[in-house]
């Protein structure tokens, strides 16, 4: 039982918010409160945390969190590729650099997509998967995977100038693993790279692009392991 | 007859580890020291064979032969150690490979018993590694790396050396040049790729995975788990998907200049556009998306 002299412990101002307080406790704790202010506004506090929590409307029990998860997951990934500034909100100043390039990734996705419409490939949600075709609104930005495309190729060729740093010290059998590892790699990327030209609108292409670009990478930062 | 087999077989290996565990004992500790949960190792072996055991205990043991002219250094405090064997220290100091002049590698193997928690680093030349339980970074340059059990994480590359994981991790990745990765176990998030070598995958559990390789094949046996969301890219080498008929999964098929091959043939495709396929089996619960360049994808039933 409360006192006028000491507070309200937490258990009873959770209680009394709540409206679970036995009537005899209540009128004592009134009681209180009247007299004290300090816990009259932290249970004006609470009292109103409670009613924002009761009239929040409950999650919709139609819609699992399983079903929405690889939805979520896929955005996830996305955003993993490369942030895109047009898209953005504004957090916070960007720099003049980061405006720079977001307005050119901005003018080049408009290029990209107009040239796509002149060519007559309308796109349905079937076959947004397929070589050839023109992403839409679901899939990843073209210009996302251009961009990591790009940032792969410039590792790998700071790792490869490394690289003829210390070829000297690698053994002759990992030189060789190296020189036949990386001439494959070489003969994909080449490949690709004619294909992309061909079609530079192909996602799947430019994924294929960047995945060998990146396994290029992860090839170069192993022989620094290695030597 | 077959309940037998299996039997015999389970006996065998349970013969054999035992056998290897006891030859493990035999070996003359090398060194032995206190250390912390989660102290940090680092172990390295240029040739021969490098095993590491987790266990419950706040100590580090190491059992095993170095080689005549090489010498075993273990230094360090509780929290972080480094052990393993090097050559003649004027070789080492020079530079100079410490394989021996002869053209014979001097071989060295040891078994390094860790605290579970703890967190190593593998590094070796040729020299297997073989890890249970422990969690941590394994690297070699063409020796096979063998890693089974529970571990916090698991990261392992190889030059050109075979990778065989059968862990249970939530995090694990794995590289590898020509030699074949296998991956089974029950590891979560995953990232494994070989430039020309064979990747077999043959695990239900990864609920997000990339799978990819330039030229060698990629296998998967398994059946995906609900909500996992996998990507499989390959260049020229095939891809080729052996599913459970109960199997539940978005499939998004493509290929550039390769053939696809679906063996489900009673399932009607959502869309099958030249050159790519999507097709939902059962309900749907996962999403699977493969890519080739030239490389062949093959769908089938178990």
């Amino acid at each position: 039982m409360t006192s006028l002299e000491t507070h309200l412990t937490e258990d009873e101002r959770q209680s009394f918010a709540d409206d679970t307080m036995s009537p005899e406790q209540r009128a004592s704790a009134e009681a209180h409160l009247a007299a004290c202010r300090s816990c009259a506004d932290d249970v004006a506090r609470l009292t109103t945390l409670m009613t924002r929590i009761r009239e929040t409307p409950a999650p919709s029990p139609t819609v699992a969190l399983d079903d929405l998860w690889p939805t979520i997951r896929a955005r996830i990934e996305q955003s993993k590729v490369v942030s895109l500034p047009a898209d953005a909100p504004a957090v916070r100043r960007l720099s003049p650099r980061v405006w720079w390039f977001g307005s050119i990734g901005g003018v080049a996705a408009a290029v990209l997509i107009g040239m796509a419409v002149m060519r007559g490939r309308p796109t349905g949600p079937g076959d947004a998967v397929g070589p050839g075709t023109t992403p839409n609104a679901g899939e990843p930005s073209l210009i996302a995977v251009v961009d990591s495309a790009h940032a792969y190729e410039q590792e790998a060729r700071i790792l490869l100038d490394k690289l003829e740093l210390r070829r000297a010290m690698l053994r002759p059998e990992t030189a060789e693993a190296l020189a036949h590892d990386l001439h494959v790699v070489d003969v994909a990327i080449a490949e690709l790279k004619e294909a992309v030209a061909r079609d530079p609108n192909n996602p799947a292409l430019r994924r294929l692009l960047a995945t060998s670009y990146r396994q290029k990478v992860d090839l170069l930062k192993r022989v620094s392991n290695a030597s | 007859m077959s309940t037998l087999r299996t039997l015999c077989v389970t006996l065998i290996c349970f013969g054999a580890t035992r056998a290897a565990a006891q030859r493990e004992t035999d070996q003359p500790v090398l060194a032995a020291k206190a250390a912390t949960p989660t102290v940090s190792l680092r172990i390295y072996n240029p040739v021969g064979k490098v095993r590491v055991v987790a266990w419950n205990r706040d100590s580090v043991v190491v059992r095993g032969r170095v080689a005549d002219r090489d010498k075993f250094f273990f230094g360090g405090s509780g929290e972080g150690m480094k052990l393993g064997v090097e050559g003649p220290e004027n070789a080492v100091k020079l530079g100079v490979d410490p394989a021996s002049p002869t053209g014979l590698a001097r071989v060295s193997d040891f078994v390094v018993y860790v605290p579970t928690a703890s967190k190593v680093w593998v590094r070796t030349v040729s020299a297997s590694i073989d890890a249970v339980g422990a969690s941590g970074s394994f690297y070699t340059v063409s020796g096979p790396i063998h890693l089974s059990g529970t571990a916090s994480s698991i990261e392992a590359e190889s030059m050109n050396g075979s990778l065989d994981l059968d862990v249970t991790t939530p995090w694990l990745r794995a590289r590898t040049g020509d030699g074949h990765l296998l991956l089974r176990g029950a590891p979560q998030d995953v990232d494994v790729s070989t430039i020309s070598g064979t990747l077999d995958i043959a695990t239900t559990t990864p609920l997000r995975a990339q799978f990819s390789s330039v030229s060698g094949d990629i296998h998967y046996v398994a059946s995906p788990a609900r909500g996992a969301i996998f990507e499989f890219s390959n260049h020229s080498g095939n891809v080729d998907m052996v599913l459970p008929e109960s199997v539940s999964g978005a499939f998004m098929l493509s290929s550039i200049t390769g053939t696809i091959q679906n063996g489900f043939t009673h399932v009607r495709p959502a869309a099958s556009a030249p050159n790519s396929l999507r097709l939902t089996l059962g309900n749907g619960g996962s999403s699977v998306t493969v890519r080739t360049y030239k490389g062949a994808i093959r769908l089938r039933p178990e």
